[in-house]
């Protein structure tokens, strides 16, 4: 047998690209957990060098030199989500309930980093909590994320509200 | 509706004690407007907000819409934002820049300095009409500016604003004695957050030393650390026990001050130190010497809350500022400040710590915004009529000057904010 059929083609190596069927689904499980208040495992979601990204401002391009309603790096986050476990969380007793609705999936042209996918798609939340009123909040999110074996990780989730720039009460939990 | 006497009013504040009406109280909220805030010194904004001729920043005081402006000569001026003609807001956005600002109602036009500049069809009116002041952008009858900080007043016999802040007015000084060139700068935008509540409950809360152990328990780790409140190494996050078991931040004084000013001395005990900390101190000794700087360095005030409407947030670099809606509804917003001449990363830290101590989604703001919904909702009852402020009463030493400094969480700022109040509302 010539050996010629036995030659591997590199491109077989290289993992195909993900459809925007699979990140859907990666987003839609994300929201799902936040759902869910299952936010150790949302943690979880986000690569080390992760970030979460609620600007104050629409349009807003940087954390650096204007407010956020969020910007917490991977540190932060983790402290976040320990504070929402804490029993004497105050502003969170009783609990919030929420539900999220994600749609209008897109995905942008790709980075330079090929590794990298930005996924855009709209929101709506709504957050329940005995004693207050009803909230309902809408907008768009942009996932970064990055491939890594065994699946996709969250380098950025932006989400930008539509009305980032007006007062809100006391918020506790992540869009 | 009966109308209070001044002598009803002057009962509803004790000694150590308030009535809960004021903060309940329609009417009252009312009066308050009136007898308060159309009468003392009112924070307006920063000048720095307005930095060009013809930038503008419109915001309230008293529920009145007034815009601060500079002119194009460099004055800043304080003005109602109502036309001259039929009384319709003139600028809709919050900050803008315009040469002349002009109402989409019949499109007369004013310049920066509130003078009236075009009218449409103009011969139409009678001049002497159109001369009269009351046809432009009026100003405030007060407008003073103290290192940048823009004061305004209803009241055109206020006393100087110096008198009004007097000891307080070094709760300004030592802000911006942190910049190494003596100049901060409103660069980064505000937080904004509401709650169902009395403006009174933020004032309370903002010389409250006492409530971060129980309240915002949910900041302390396991370690007996509050997670960093403020970016650096050493002097970033503050031990929360002492050796004694008690919380620290309980431990520390208050102070209360004429005209209802109050302070809180700091949480922190130690200089921030490490990489840009270091390049930042190096800064300050080449313009204030290593003694000076050593001292602005140490942090010894935490706060200084300027009655009734805004708290410099010294430890903190931002400044907040308090907004009554209704008796029960009030807004904040909190700016985080650039402090001129020191390294970027510096101010650029504090915009990200701001984020997490003063955001509406802040790990530490969101159980005091909830302190104020149960107080607001807690005040209905009838069951008593008395709200305390009675911790350290009796034990205040006179520091002179009308400063009274209580030890230990006292209750002495909140006690100096509700006896202004009370000298305020029974005035006649």
């Amino acid at each position: 047998m010539s050996s010629a059929r036995f030659v591997i083609k590199p491109e077989s190596l290289v993992e195909p690209r993900l459809a925007l069927a699979d990140l859907q689904q990666f987003v839609e499980h994300e929201v799902a957990l936040l759902d869910e208040q299952r936010f150790e495992e949302w943690l979880n979601l986000f690569a080390d060098d992760g970030a979460y990204w609620v600007p104050a401002k629409p349009g807003q391009e940087s954390p650096f030199n204007h407010v956020s309603l969020f910007y917490d790096d991977k540190h932060t986050l983790t402290i976040r989500v320990q504070r929402l476990r804490h029993p004497a969380i105050h502003s969170q007793i009783p609990r919030s309930k929420t539900v999220r609705l994600v749609a209008n999936f897109k995905l942008e042209s790709h980075d330079a980093d090929p590794s990298l996918y930005r996924v855009i798609s709209k929101f709506v939340m709504l957050e329940d909590r005995p004693g207050s009123a009803r909230r309902l909040f809408g907008g768009r999110y942009t996932h970064v994320l990055r491939r890594k074996s065994g699946g996709l990780e969250i380098v950025l989730k932006r989400v930008d509200l539509t009305n980032c720039d007006r007062s809100f009460p006391a918020l506790t939990q992540p869009f | 509706m009966t109308p209070y006497t001044n002598e009803y009013l002057r009962s509803l504040v004790r000694d150590d004690r308030v009535h809960r009406s004021i903060y309940t109280d329609p009417q009252i909220f009312e009066l308050e407007m009136e007898k308060i805030f159309s009468r003392v010194w009112l924070y307006v904004g920063h000048d720095s907000q307005i930095p060009n001729p013809g930038d503008f920043y419109c915001t309230w005081v008293a529920r009145q819409p007034v815009v601060m402006t500079r002119d194009l000569d460099g004055k800043v001026h304080v003005l109602f934002n109502r036309c001259g003609h039929r009384g319709a807001r003139v600028l809709n956005e919050e900050c803008g820049n315009a040469r002349v600002f002009t109402c989409m109602y019949h499109g007369w036009s004013f310049r920066p300095n509130g003078e009236l500049s075009g009218v449409p069809m103009r011969r139409d009116f009678q001049e002497a009409t159109l001369k009269d002041p009351q046809s432009g952008m009026a100003r405030l009858p007060r407008t003073e500016n103290y290192r940048g900080f823009v004061f305004t007043s209803l009241n055109p016999g206020v006393p100087p604003l110096r008198e009004y802040l007097g000891e307080a007015q070094c709760g300004i000084d030592e802000l911006i004695d942190r910049s190494p060139e003596g100049e901060i700068e409103f660069w980064a935008g505000c937080h904004r957050y509401e709650y169902n509540g009395n403006w009174k409950l933020q004032f309370d809360n903002m010389a409250d030393m006492y409530h971060p152990p129980a309240c915002h328990a949910s900041t302390v780790g396991p370690d007996g650390r509050q997670f960093s409140r403020r970016p650096g190494n050493r002097g970033a996050s503050a031990p929360f026990f002492a050796t004694n078991g008690e919380p620290i931040v309980a431990q520390t004084g208050v102070r209360g001050f004429s005209n209802g000013h109050s302070s809180e001395a700091s949480l922190f005990r130690e200089e921030q130190t490490g990489g840009i900390w270091d390049d930042y101190r190096a800064l300050m000794v080449q313009r204030y010497g290593e003694e000076r700087t050593a001292d602005i360095l140490k942090n010894r005030r935490h706060s200084m809350a300027l009655f009734p409407s805004v708290d410099i947030l010294i430890a903190q670099t931002s400044v907040r500022v308090i907004r009554p809606i209704s008796v029960d509804k009030t807004e904040v917003q909190v700016y985080p400040v650039r402090l001129k001449g020191a390294p970027p990363e510096i101010s650029i830290e504090i915009v990200r710590f701001v984020n997490i101590t003063h955001a509406a989604a802040s790990l530490i703001q969101s159980d005091d915004l909830e302190a104020f919904e149960r107080g607001q909702q807690g005040l209905m009852a009838s069951g008593t009529d008395w709200v305390l402020v009675a911790r350290g009463f009796g034990q205040e030493s006179d520091e002179g000057n009308g400063a009274l400094f209580g030890d230990r969480s006292s209750e002495v700022g909140q006690r100096a904010q509700h006896y202004a109040w009370r000298d305020l509302m029974s005035a006649a």
